[in-house]
C-alpha cells in the first residue's frame, strides 16, 4: 500500500507529537528505520545525543539540525587532538553555534588548551560536566571562565581545583546557577567567599567533602537566591556555621548536611526556626543521640517533602510530630536508625500520610505488622527499602502485592523471611523496575518464576548469593523480563552455562554481576557474548572455569564493553591481548592475580588499549615488574591506576 | 443547539454547552454559527467524538474516576480508527482527546521491528538499500540518549 494516503493523514507535527511519547532506544532506532519520512521526524525531533566515537561526529550531526545538547562521556579518549578536528579547525560547524549543553565527565585524555578551543567554538553553551576528570585543575577552570553564558557546571572531583581556579570561573561566569565543587578538596573559605560575591544568581551549590569552615557558611548566608546546599561530609563546619545560614539564605528549600560531624541537633533546629518553608532535609548520620530540637521544629515545616535521618537514634515522639505536622511529607529515609518500631510506624502513617518512598534499612524491629500499616495508608508507594528486616515474611509481601500497585522499587536483601510463596504475592506488583533480593537464602527458582511471569517492567534485579536460584531460574527471567538490564547473579553456584546461554535472550542486558560461578565455562560465556550485543559491564572475578574460548568470544563479540573485572581468571596472555586490543570502547578494567599471565602478557596487553583506558586495577607486585616506559604512558593518557 | 455535518452529509444536533470543547467550533460559535459542516470528519468519527465530548462535558469530581474508566476503554480501538481520531480531534482543537491519543498510538508502536511499524502504518519503506545500510551505520556511532525535556530554557 502506498506512503500518501496515511502520512497524510498524519502529518508531520502529529508524528512529532506521537513520537515524544517514545523515548525508549530500540524503538526510536527501529522508527527511524521505517520511512524516509519518519527518519526526517525523528532527526529533526533529537535534542541530545550520545556519542561512542569522536571520529564520525560532524557527519552525524549534520543530519540532525536540532541538537542542543551532547554527551561525549563514552567516547574513548577524547583529547585535545579530537577537538581540533571536531571544532574543525577554525570553520565552525554548525552544531558548535547550538550546542548548550556538553557532557565530558570522565574524559581524563582532554587537556586546558583543547577545553577552551570548545569552550570558544560554542558560545550559547549553557551547561558543563566536566566530572571526575580528576587531573583538572586551575587551568581548565581558566578555560572554562571563557563561558560567559554558563549556568550549570559540575566540577565534581577536579582534584587539582584550588582558590585560584574557582575565582576566575566565578568572575567569567557571572550568570552561573548551579555549581557543583564536591571533592574538590583543594578548595577553601577564600574560594567560596569570592564566589559568593561575584554569582549573585546562584541556585544550587555543592561544596560536599570540601575541607571549607564555618567561615565558608557566612559567605554562602548571604547567596539570597541559593536554593539547594549540599554539605555532605563537611567535617571542619560547626554550629556556628549553621547559625549564618540559620541568619540568612532567604530562598533555601533543600539542605543537605549528612556526615557533618560537628553538628548538634540544637544549631539545625534554629536554622529549621528561621526557615519554615523548607522542603527538604537530608540530615543522615550526623547525629548520635536523639535530635530533640530538631524533631520540635519539624512542628513548623507544614511544607516538609523530604526528611532524611539514616543513622540517628528515634523515639515515637518524632513520628507524632510528623504525623500531625508535616502533611505534605512523601520521603522519609530511617535507614539504620535505632528505635523505629511497629508502633512508631503505625504512628507515622495513620491518618493517610501517603508516603512515596521509605528507607527502612536495617530497622530489624519491624514485623509484618508495621508493613500491614504501610501498605494499606500509602497506596502509591514507589520506593521501599526494607534490607535486613528480618521478620518481614510473606504475609506482608501479600498486603504489598494487595495494596501497592504502584510499587517500583523494593529493597528486600538480607530478608530471611522472603520465601516463594512471598514472591508469589509480589508478583501481583507488576509495576516493579527494581528488586534487590540479594541473601535471601529462602528463595528458589519456583519463586523467581512468578515473579519472571508478571513483573515485566523489570530493570534491576539483584540475586546476589541466593544459593538457591538456578538455571531454571534464569530461564524464566530471560523469557519474562525483557527489560532487564541490571543483574547480580555473584556466587548463585547453581548456575551453569546452561543459565548462562539464557541471558543471551535479554536483549537490553548491559550490567551483569556474575562472580565465582565455577560451574560457567567458556562455551556459557560465548553464547552470552555473541547474543547480548549491549553488554557494558562485566564482572567475572573468581570464574575460575571459563577458558580463553570464552574470552576470545567477548573479545570479538562484546564491542560495547565499558568495564570488565577479569580478576582470578584463567585468562592466558594471548586471551588477555585480544580483549584489551579488540574492545575499542573498554575504559575500566581490573586484572588481579591473573596468575595464568606472564609480566610480558601485561604489557602488551597494556600497550594495546593505553590509548583508550581510563582506569586499570593491577595486583601491587606489578608496580615493579612492569617497566616504568608503560607506567608512564598510561598515566600520561589520563589512565588511573590502582594497585591492590 | 448546534447542528454539525460530518463529510457523509449525515447530521447530528448537540448542545452548545458540549461542543465548545473543540477550539475549532468554539470560535464558529462565536462568531455566531449554528450550522457547522465538517468536510474532513466522517460520520463514524464524528460520531465519536461526540461520545468523547459528552462525557467530559460534565468534570465534576464524583463523575472523575468514571470519566478515568471510559477515556481507557475509548482508546481501545484499531489503530486505524485512532489515527482517524487523531486527525479529527487535530483539526477540532480538542487537546485532552489529543493528549489521551499520543500516547496509546505511541504504545501500539512500542518494542516492534521497523518492519511492523511499517506494517502497521501501511507504509512502504522508501529507502534505497544503500540508504538503509547507511542509517545502521550511523546508529551504531551514535548512541541515542534519552530526550531532555526543556530543563534549559
Amino acid at each position: 500500500m502506498d506512503s500518501a494516503p496515511l502520512l497524510s493523514v498524519l502529518n508531520e507535527d502529529l508524528l512529532i507529537r506521537i513520537l515524544s511519547f517514545i523515548s525508549h532506544d530500540p524503538d526510536r532506532k527501529a522508527f527511524r528505520l521505517v520511512c524516509k519520512t519518519f527518519l526526517r521526524v525523528d532527526s529533526f525531533h533529537r535534542t541530545h545525543l550520545r556519542i561512542l566515537r569522536p571520529e564520525f561526529i560532524n557527519t552525524l550531526l549534520s543530519k540532525f539540525p536540532r541538537i542542543y545538547s551532547l554527551d561525549l562521556s563514552a567516547c574513548p579518549q577524547i583529547d585535545d587532538g579530537a577537538v581540533a578536528m571536531l571544532v574543525g579547525n577554525g570553520l565552525l560547524p554548525d552544531w558548535c553555534r547550538r550546542l548548550k549543553r556538553l557532557v565530558l565527565s570522565r574524559s581524563t585524555g582532554l587537556k586546558s588548551a583543547g577545553l577552551e578551543m570548545l569552550i570558544r567554538s560554542c558560545p550559547l553553551l549553557e551547561a558543563i560536566d566536566v566530572s571526575y576528570c580528576w587531573s583538572f585543575g586551575d587551568r581548565e577552570a581558566a578555560a572554562l571562565s571563557f563561558g560567559g553564558s554558563l549556568r550549570d557546571v559540575k566540577m565534581d572531583r577536579c582534584l587539582g581545583l584550588t582558590d585560584v581556579g574557582l575565582a576566575k570561573i566565578a568572575i567569567g561566569c557571572q550568570c552561573l546557577e548551579k555549581l557543583c565543587l564536591k571533592w574538590c578538596i583543594e578548595i577553601t573559605d577564600l574560594g567560596i567567599d569570592l564566589l559568593s560575591k561575584k554569582c549573585r544568581e546562584l541556585k544550587e551549590l555543592d561544596i560536599s567533602y570540601l575541607k571549607v569552615t564555618s567561615m565558608s557558611l557566612r559567605s554562602v548566608s548571604s547567596m539570597e537566591k541559593l536554593e539547594h546546599l549540599a554539605m555532605v561530609g563537611c567535617g571542619i563546619v560547626d554550629d556556628e556555621g549553621l547559625h549564618y545560614l540559620g541568619k540568612g539564605c532567604p530562598s533555601l528549600q533543600a539542605l543537605d548536611v549528612s556526615r557533618c560531624d560537628r553538628l548538634s541537633s540544637s544549631a539545625l533546629a534554629f536554622l529549621i526556626n528561621g526557615h519554615p518553608s523548607m522542603l527538604q532535609i537530608y540530615a543522615s548520620h550526623c547525629f548520635h543521640e536523639f535530635p530533640t530540637k530538631v524533631v520540635q521544629g519539624l512542628k513548623d515545616l507544614k511544607n516538609l517533602k523530604t526528611l532524611i535521618l539514616d543513622g540517628a537514634p528515634v523515639s515515637e515522639s518524632l513520628f507524632k510530630i510528623i504525623n500531625f505536622n508535616c502533611k505534605y511529607l512523601i520521603e522519609i529515609g530511617l535507614g539504620k536508625c535505632k528505635g523505629v518500631t511497629d508502633k512508631g510506624i503505625f504512628q507515622l502513617v495513620s491518618g493517610g500520610v501517603n508516603l512515596n518512598i521509605l528507607n527502612l534499612t536495617c530497622c530489624s524491629e519491624l514485623t509484618d505488622d508495621a508493613i500491614s500499616a504501610i501498605a494499606d495508608s500509602c497506596r502509591s508507594v514507589l520506593c521501599l527499602k526494607l534490607e535486613c528486616c528480618n521478620s518481614v515474611t510473606e504475609k506482608s509481601l501479600y498486603l504489598l502485592g494487595l495494596h501497592c500497585s504502584f510499587l517500583e522499587e523494593l529493597d528486600l536483601t538480607d530478608c530471611f523471611g522472603v520465601n516463594d510463596k512471598g514472591l508469589y504475592y509480589l508478583s501481583k506488583c507488576t509495576k516493579l523496575v527494581c528488586l534487590k533480593l540479594g541473601l535471601c537464602a529462602n528463595i528458589t527458582d519456583k519463586g523467581l518464576y512468578y515473579v519472571a511471569r508478571n513483573c515485566s517492567e523489570i530493570r534491576e534485579l539483584d540475586l546476589y548469593r541466593c544459593k538457591g536460584i538456578g538455571d531454571d531460574g534464569l530461564y524464566a527471567v530471560s523469557s519474562g523480563c525483557k527489560r532487564l538490564q541490571k543483574l547480580n547473579l555473584s556466587y548463585c553456584s547453581e548456575i551453569t552455562d546452561r543459565g548462562i546461554e539464557c541471558l543471551g535472550h535479554l536483549p537490553e542486558l548491559s550490567d551483569l554481576e556474575m562472580r565465582s560461578l565455577l560451574n560457567v565455562t567458556g562455551t556459557g560465556l560465548t553464547a552470552l557474548a555473541t547474543r547480548c550485543k549491549r553488554l557494558a559491564e562485566l564482572d567475572l572475578k573468581d570464574c575460575a572455569n571459563i577458558d580463553d574460548s570464552g574470552f576470545m568470544a567477548l573479545a570479538y563479540y562484546s564491542r560495547n564493553l565499558q568495564q570488565i573485572n577479569l580478576s582470578h581468571c584463567s585468562i592466558s596472555d594471548v586471551g588477555l591481548c585480544m580483549v584489551m586490543g579488540n574492545l575499542t570502547r573498554l575504559q575500566d578494567a581490573k586484572l588481579v592475580n591473573l596468575y595464568n599471565v606472564s609480566t610480558n602478557g601485561f604489557e602488551v596487553a597494556l600497550r594495546a588499549s593505553c590509548v583508550r583506558l581510563k582506569k586499570v586495577k593491577l595486583i601491587a607486585s606489578m608496580r615493579l615488574q612492569l617497566t616504568p616506559d608503560i607506567v608512564q604512558t598510561l598515566r600520561a593518557r589520563g589512565c588511573r591506576i590502582r594497585w591492590d | 443547539m448546534i447542528t454539525l455535518q460530518s463529510s457523509d452529509k449525515d447530521v447530528f444536533e448537540i448542545e452548545q454547552s458540549i461542543l465548545i470543547q473543540s477550539g475549532t467550533i468554539k470560535n464558529m460559535v462565536e462568531d455566531d454559527f449554528t450550522f457547522i459542516p465538517l468536510p474532513s470528519v466522517d460520520t463514524e468519527t464524528l460520531i465519536k467524538i461526540i461520545e468523547y465530548m459528552k462525557k467530559h462535558a460534565d468534570k465534576t469530581d464524583s463523575k472523575e474516576k468514571n470519566i478515568k474508566e471510559f477515556d481507557k476503554d475509548f482508546m481501545k480501538k484499531t489503530l486505524n480508527e485512532l489515527f482517524a481520531l487523531v486527525f479529527a480531534a487535530n483539526y477540532l482543537h480538542i487537546s485532552s482527546l489529543l493528549e489521551l491519543l499520543y500516547p496509546s498510538i505511541a504504545d501500539r508502536i512500542k518494542d516492534k521491528i521497523t518492519e511492523a511499524i511499517r506494517q502497521i502504518f501501511s507504509i512502504r519503506c522508501d529507502f534505497t538499500p544503500e540508504e538503509e545500510r547507511r542509517i545502521i551505520m550511523d546508529n551504531k556511532w551514535a548512541h541515542e540518549g534519552t530526550e531532555i525535556e526543556g530543563t534549559l530554557d
